[in-house]
């Protein structure tokens, strides 16, 4: 039951997809569009067979997705503790709001040509970017979501024996989390964004030098054919990961992120 | 159970904006044998919460004394229970987990907590929700598991900030007949804080009126226990005393 | 103890009367912290420059014309993106939020393609209008225009069923329903996409004066980074940094906050 219901939901998530494909199929030939503005659907297929075949888009897509996981991995775990300890005290958290806002708002991006010029081209620069784009989100987020806690909650733990560790596991943490988990969304968003504009400008493999590439020889069944799969890889993130992990925490505990 | 003393307390704080220090509580001396049932009643404004936020060691007392069973009260602890009026229910942990939470703060291993949780569920008549959110109660059912959550940590002195103050006039009543009926149970010391006149004497073996920072009046309630909103609504006893305490208080 | 009371009083009382002071004040540990790094750090002046570099760049820029002519640019562009991005995304927001086939055949092909993501577009854009300002403007419109649409269509979902049968009971028509019971109801959430939607817009926008600019503030980083001078990518991310503070701390928030909470409505 539960089973045909997700499967008939997918469907009517793809049918529209679908027919949008059919459309391109037909309106490509019908005006004779040329391949050098847009493509056809066999020419992306094709573009697509072959660079699954000869392994290059396996190799983009890895160098990609690896680079986003390792930076946002350790910008997360460096991000959510720093997070906490500033929220603990009121104080200090509304002294910080300012200034974690300022890099939050400054976040990925805007740190590519600094990044470039420390590390140089490459993975180093690009996994800063990307850290630091998730890094400050998160971090922000995670001191909103600490200093959203209502007093009486921690007052109540407190009261119930609670010492400085389960205050932090069983209190700060979990009611920090909806916000942690949309500040990860969030920062996530733009590291994503970051990263294919850094690839287009600071290395030799990966999805964004994929495209950037395949504009300097007009191939616009490749710059198709990576969009696609950037959508396509953004969505499943977001809809198979980020979204569900939203809802289980925001939903059920009845909270609203602020 | 153990017993609780204020003695002279006073509360002053520096109100940085005004530039001038405040004075909250003047000077409060009350005494709570074990195993009593005190209410603390008055208008808004006149410190009630701001003494149960001193008793449970929420914000320190600037003068006076603090003693439960005798020790000298310092910061927040799991000898003082606290009902709080907003539940402060922790939203992710589910109805069994958020009465275990004491129990796990003493280190008490699971199967053993979850035990004393279901326990005390039951003396509420909460079996049926150990599983859920606190989200998915109605606000009645949510402060059952705020009381229940501060008896099962088993503490010296129970303290109640206006904890029915949120709910429906119907639930409330319900709340009432059954916290008097788990208070002659089991008879813990409690600091009951309320607005409500009638609950006051409702619920207390003696109410204390309180007037800006002051103690006013303290009326002792003999009205026969087991106590129940069935015969209590037309008892002329019980009209009279919350006639009495009402005058107090509007004279405050 | 009780002589730093007065002290204490006084910034109670400045900060609550500029509020700004509290915005500002823990900037001032970051900047010494810079400037010691810089003045007795290992680094070289070429690779970290002092925060004195910058403020010199900065007075020299201003002098030459470039910094207000290429932060005009940046400006002029996101307000485009802004004012287009409303002006089409609202009413087609609208537009699907109220037709359920609509909306069912559009809201898949919308998050397909808000994931793309404007950034990936940069390089057929090239190819379709060449190094300028055309590549620029679809890049920022594209950017706002989804976040506001997908919003939009939040916010008139979420707008209760018994409003608009009071509206209608009160003799309201259709159009008239959605301008007094769908648009005010739906604001507060159009103001978050708004806000979504200019937050990505903006780091857009400075991706695409890197790749294909000719000016703009992302140009003038990127300029930089290749002549190697760091003083100039430096004072180019504070002056982004202080612009997007003023735009969504001054502006934004307190618009979808007013709506949001003067109403009671929780914003999603």
């Amino acid at each position: 039951m539960e089973r045909t219901s997700r499967i008939s939901a997918a469907l009517i998530f793809i049918a529209p997809l679908a027919v949008l494909v059919a459309l391109w199929a037909v309106v490509v030939p019908v005006f004779g569009v040329r391949p050098q503005i847009f493509p056809s659907v066999p020419a992306v297929g094709r573009a697509g067979l072959d660079s699954i075949l000869d392994g290059s888009l396996l190799r983009h897509v890895a160098a990609s997705v690896s680079r986003v996981a390792i930076g946002t991995v350790l910008a997360v775990l460096v991000a959510v503790p720093l997070g906490i300890l500033m929220g603990v005290s009121r104080g200090v958290s509304a002294f910080l709001t300012p200034l974690m806002r300022f890099f939050s708002v400054l976040a990925g991006i805007a740190w590519i040509p600094i990044a470039t010029l420390w590390f140089g081209y490459g993975f180093g620069a690009i996994v800063f970017v990307i850290f630091n784009a998730v890094f400050f989100v998160v971090a922000y987020n995670t001191l909103l979501g600490v200093s959203t806690i209502p007093m009486t909650l921690r007052h109540a733990a407190a009261s119930l024996g609670a010492g400085r560790q389960a205050m932090l596991t069983d209190v700060l943490l979990p009611g920090a989390l909806p916000n942690i988990v949309t500040g990860i969304r969030t920062g996530l968003g733009f590291a994503w964004r970051g990263l294919i504009a850094a690839e287009m400008i600071a290395t030799d493999v990966g999805l964004g030098y994929m495209l950037f590439v395949a504009r300097d020889f007009y191939q616009t069944e490749v710059i198709v054919l990576g969009m696609i799969v950037i959508g396509t890889l953004w969505l499943l993130i977001d809809r198979l990961i980020l979204v569900p992990l939203e809802r289980a925490t925001i939903e059920r505990w009845g909270l609203v992120s602020a | 159970m153990k017993s609780l003393s204020l003695k002279n307390l006073a509360k002053t704080y520096f109100d940085a904006y005004k530039g001038e220090h405040v004075t909250a509580i003047r000077d409060v001396s009350l005494e709570v044998p074990a195993g009593e049932f005190v209410s603390i009643v008055g208008p808004s404004g006149c410190g009630k919460s701001t003494i149960l936020n001193m008793v449970a060691g929420f914000i320190p007392h600037s003068g006076g004394e603090i003693l439960v069973g005798g020790t000298p009260v310092k910061g927040p602890g799991p000898d003082r229970g606290v009902v709080f009026q907003s539940f402060a229910l922790f939203p992710w942990k589910t109805v069994l987990d958020n009465v275990g939470f004491g129990p796990k703060m003493r280190g008490v291993p699971k199967a053993e907590r979850d035990a004393i949780a279901r326990e005390y569920l039951a003396l509420a008549g909460l079996s049926h929700a150990a599983d859920r959110y606190p989200n998915e109660l109605s606000g009645g059912m949510q402060q059952r598991v705020g009381v229940v959550r501060a008896l099962a940590n088993e503490p010296d002195v129970l303290l109640m900030d206006e904890p029915f103050a949120s709910v429906d006039a119907q639930t409330r009543m319900t709340l009432q007949d059954e916290l008097s009926r788990i208070w002659e149970e089991r008879r813990p010391t409690v600091v009951f804080i309320t607005h409500d006149v009638p609950e006051a004497v409702f619920l207390a073996n003696r109410v204390v009126v309180l007037s800006k920072g002051k103690v006013l009046a303290e009326v002792e309630v003999p009205i026969s226990r087991p106590r129940v909103w069935d015969r209590l609504v037309a008892d002329d006893e019980f009209k009279d005393l919350s006639n009495q305490v009402l005058a107090l208080v509007r004279s405050a | 103890m009780n002589a730093l009371l007065p002290l204490w009083s006084f910034v109670v009382r400045t900060s609550v009367k500029w509020p700004i002071l509290q915005t500002l004040a823990p900037f001032v540990p970051v900047v010494a912290l810079w400037w010691a790094v810089a003045a007795w750090g290992p680094f070289p002046p070429a690779f970290f420059p002092s925060p004195a570099d910058v403020v010199a760049k900065f007075v020299s820029l201003m002098e030459k014309g470039i910094l207000p002519e290429y932060l005009g640019d940046s400006v002029a562009r996101l307000a485009i993106g802004a004012a287009v991005g409303i002006g089409l995304g609202v009413p087609l927001g609208l537009w699907i939020g109220l037709n359920k086939s609509a909306h069912r055949a559009l809201w898949p092909v919308l998050l397909f393609f808000q994931a793309i993501g404007d950034i990936a577009w940069l390089p057929i854009l090239i190819i379709w209008f060449g190094f300028g300002l055309t590549t620029m403007t679809f890049v920022i419109v594209y950017t706002v225009l989804f976040p506001v649409i997908l919003n939009t269509v939040l916010g008139v979902r979420s707008v209760r069923i018994e409003l608009h049968r009071a509206a209608q009971s009160l003799g309201a028509s259709p159009a008239r329903i959605v301008g007094e019971v769908v648009v005010p109801g739906a604001l507060p959430n159009i103001m978050t996409g708004l806000r979504n939607g200019l937050g990505y817009g903006w780091r857009a926008l400075i991706a695409a004066e890197m790749i294909v600019g000719t000016s703009g503030i992302g140009f003038l980083m990127f300029d930089a980074r290749r002549a190697g001078s760091v003083t100039e990518i430096v004072l180019g991310m504070i002056v982004l940094g202080i612009l997007w503070y003023i735009v969504d701390a001054w502006i934004l928030a307190p618009i979808e906050q007013a709506t949001g909470r003067r109403w009671g409505l929780v914003t999603q």
